[in-house]
């Protein structure tokens, strides 16, 4: 099947026309353009990874995906949503149901176990918080390979550990699609190489959209597709593989 | 876990928000109770005195209004005399309903006669009597028989017996509480007051003067329909030598004083509470900035404003109710045991509220501190929310 033949029959997890970020006061010489006017679509299933520099635009790129930074211009639609036809509280519930965060800090709370940490997202939703979840939550741990550290507060976690209960925070809410901001830029080689184990291995047992930013270009080959971002311009939009592979 | 859970187990993370807000709040609830129980205690002394007096017109002579009417309120003892027969002059004049004598009197002061000290003592005519007699009637059932006292709300009878001048007196009854020295003072019959004062001559450290044909004071009831600005310039008219203070302005040099403790308090307690609303607003603002990455993380994973804001306004409820508990329990304690030093240096009696009221008040005072945080914490927790997510995640 060929590209074009696979994006009409698969469904758009994120699509994005024409999208400008430019930060700053409005004037040109004290403006900062992170994001160049980029059009791209994601399909569902796909692993994405998207490569740059520091300052290429790449976070903001995923930030503006996820409805967390509004486009100067443009229009950015997640899970055939058009999210800035949202309110706020509904940008807020799409994220919340649909989407799992990884981010490049430590973001997990300090005063809350690994356990409560990954339960978190579910105090957020619509749904009340229940024995399923905290059985879920505990699921995931084991997923992820750190069920033992349940009750663990984040500081008795080491950084590894600690992005591994963040990737399991995500999928708490069974989300459509995962942003991953540089998820591995704090970690060793060793950790790094297993969070990507894991990272492939949820694309492949869930068929989770995956969208990933970072820095480091040898990450490219886990994703199904691979971009490279520059400039705040997408350089090189590339298949590395049969999506859910 | 729920928002309101997780927002009590945050608010141990940061020590100096939580002890800044519980402080303020403390304050504030200290500070409105304290105010409400001084306020509505003095007035409710006040109106008990006034009820209990329960004369239109105050009858006393000429220039000893002002003496009388503290003798009265604070039980503190005065010396007023008149001529007896300013009674009848009084009852003679029209729309005079009723007319009744006292004297008032005191014990001396640290003689071994007397086992209360400068006590403050009201004698009363139980033949004219219209204020303390049916009371007596009701209460005892009858009238006091020679040799017994009526006292106020705080005096008892000593092991040795009460004794004044010498004299020992039959403590019959207690009357309810006032709130200043008066519940430390004794009523009893013009027969009685005249035996203390003849036993006196040989059993006391020194007599007690009871001049004959003197009373200090004349009672008086105004008739159905009377007006008592007419009554009581037609006293002032047709008895010379005497000064009347009509019921309604009874005490207000009193009320004037408490109106100016209260302005002085009031201005007092807007200070801290804005001076708290400053404080907690700062703190909070302090709190939300240093976590704003953070609610930043909260942001995305799919709070929504009101999560946000109502984490860290729940927190500042509870740290609040805390703080504020502890100020209202302070307060509510320091009132109620230095409340003898408080009637001193006001110069106003008030009365300590029952349990309900108390309970009341205490709210009030939570309630304030509660609105006062959540007011101050409210602002940074919108502001903090109006960021979009990306830029309070960024650095």
């Amino acid at each position: 099947m060929t590209t074009d033949a696979r994006q009409k029959t698969r469904t758009p997890a994120i699509i994005l026309d024409e999208v400008r970020k430019v930060y700053g006061t409005g004037v040109a010489e004290t403006s900062v353009v992170a994001v160049d006017g980029v059009s791209l679509r994601i399909d569902a299933g796909e692993f994405v990874v998207i490569s740059g520099r520091s300052g290429s635009g790449k976070t903001t790129l995923l930030n503006l995906m996820a409805g967390m930074a509004a486009p100067t211009s443009g229009a950015v639609a997640l899970d055939g949503q058009d999210l800035w036809s949202l309110t706020d509280a509904g940008r807020a519930r799409l994220r919340n149901e649909r989407v799992g965060f990884v981010f490049q800090f430590p973001s997990l709370m300090p005063s809350l176990t690994a356990l409560e940490n990954v339960m978190l997202p579910v105090a957020f939703g619509s749904r009340r918080p229940d024995a399923g979840f905290a059985e879920r939550a505990t699921e995931l741990l084991r997923t992820v390979g750190i069920e033992a550290k349940a009750s663990a507060y984040p500081r008795q976690l080491s950084a590894g550990q600690q992005q591994r209960v963040v990737l399991a925070r995500s999928l708490i809410n069974s989300p459509r699609i995962i942003l991953a901001d540089e998820p591995t830029s704090n970690l060793d080689e060793r950790t790094e190489a297993e969070m990507m184990e894991l990272f492939r291995g949820i694309h492949h047992a869930t068929g989770v959209t995956i969208v990933m930013v970072t820095h480091v270009s040898a990450l490219r080959s886990n994703g199904t597709r691979s971009m490279e971002m520059a400039d705040g311009r997408l350089q090189v939009d590339e298949r590395v593989g049969a999506p859910g592979a | 876990m729920t928002l309101i859970q997780f927002a009590l187990r945050d608010i141990s993370r940061n020590e100096f928000r939580s002890w800044t807000v519980s402080l303020a709040a403390f304050m504030v609830a200290g500070l409105v109770l304290a105010t409400t129980l001084l306020m509505q205690g003095t007035g409710d002394s006040l109106r008990l005195t006034l009820g209990r007096l329960g004369a239109d017109i105050l009858v006393v002579p000429q220039g000893s209004e002002e003496r009388v009417e503290t003798a009265l309120l604070m039980g503190s003892p005065t010396d007023a005399w008149m001529a007896e027969t300013t009674v009848d002059a009084v009852r003679a004049v029209p729309g005079v309903a009723a007319a009744s004598p006292q004297m008032y009197l005191a014990s001396l002061d640290g003689a071994s006669c007397c086992s209360v000290s400068s006590m403050f003592i009201v004698a009363f005519d139980p033949a004219t009597d219209f204020t303390v007699q049916p009371w007596l009637e009701e209460e005892l059932g009858g009238p006091l028989a020679l040799g017994e006292a009526v006292g106020g709300a705080f005096v008892s009878e000593p092991e040795e017996g009460l004794r004044i001048y010498g004299y020992p007196l039959a403590l019959a009854a207690n009357l309810e509480p006032t709130g200043g020295n008066l519940d430390q003072s004794m009523f009893l019959t013009f027969e009685t007051a005249r035996e203390v004062a003849r036993v006196s001559v040989t059993e006391a450290v020194a007599p007690l003067e009871v001049p004959d044909g003197a009373v200090s004071s004349v009672l008086v009831r105004i008739a159905e329909g009377a007006d008592a600005n007419t009554v009581a310039g037609a006293i002032l008219a047709g008895v010379p030598g005497v000064g009347v203070v009509m019921s309604p302005e009874m005490f207000e040099s009193f009320r004037q004083q408490i109106t100016t403790v209260r302005d002085g308090i009031a201005l007092v307690v807007g200070l801290t509470v804005l001076l708290s609303l400053l404080l907690i607003g700062i703190v909070f603002s302090m709190a939300t900035h240093e976590r704003r990455r953070e609610i930043g993380v909260w942001r995305a994973l799919g709070a929504t404003q009101r999560h946000v804001v109502g984490s860290l306004v729940a927190q500042a409820v509870v740290l609040a109710a805390a703080g504020g508990a502890a100020g209202a329990l302070f307060s509510a304690l320091g009132v109620y045991l230095f409340h003898d030093y408080i009637v001193e240096r006001i110069g106003v009696p008030f009365l300590f509220p029952s349990t309900p009221r108390l309970a009341l008040y205490v709210l009030v005072g939570l309630l304030a501190a509660v609105l006062v945080a959540t007011a101050g914490a409210l602002l940074p927790a919108i502001r903090v929310t109006r960021q979009d997510p990306a830029s309070a995640m960024r650095e």
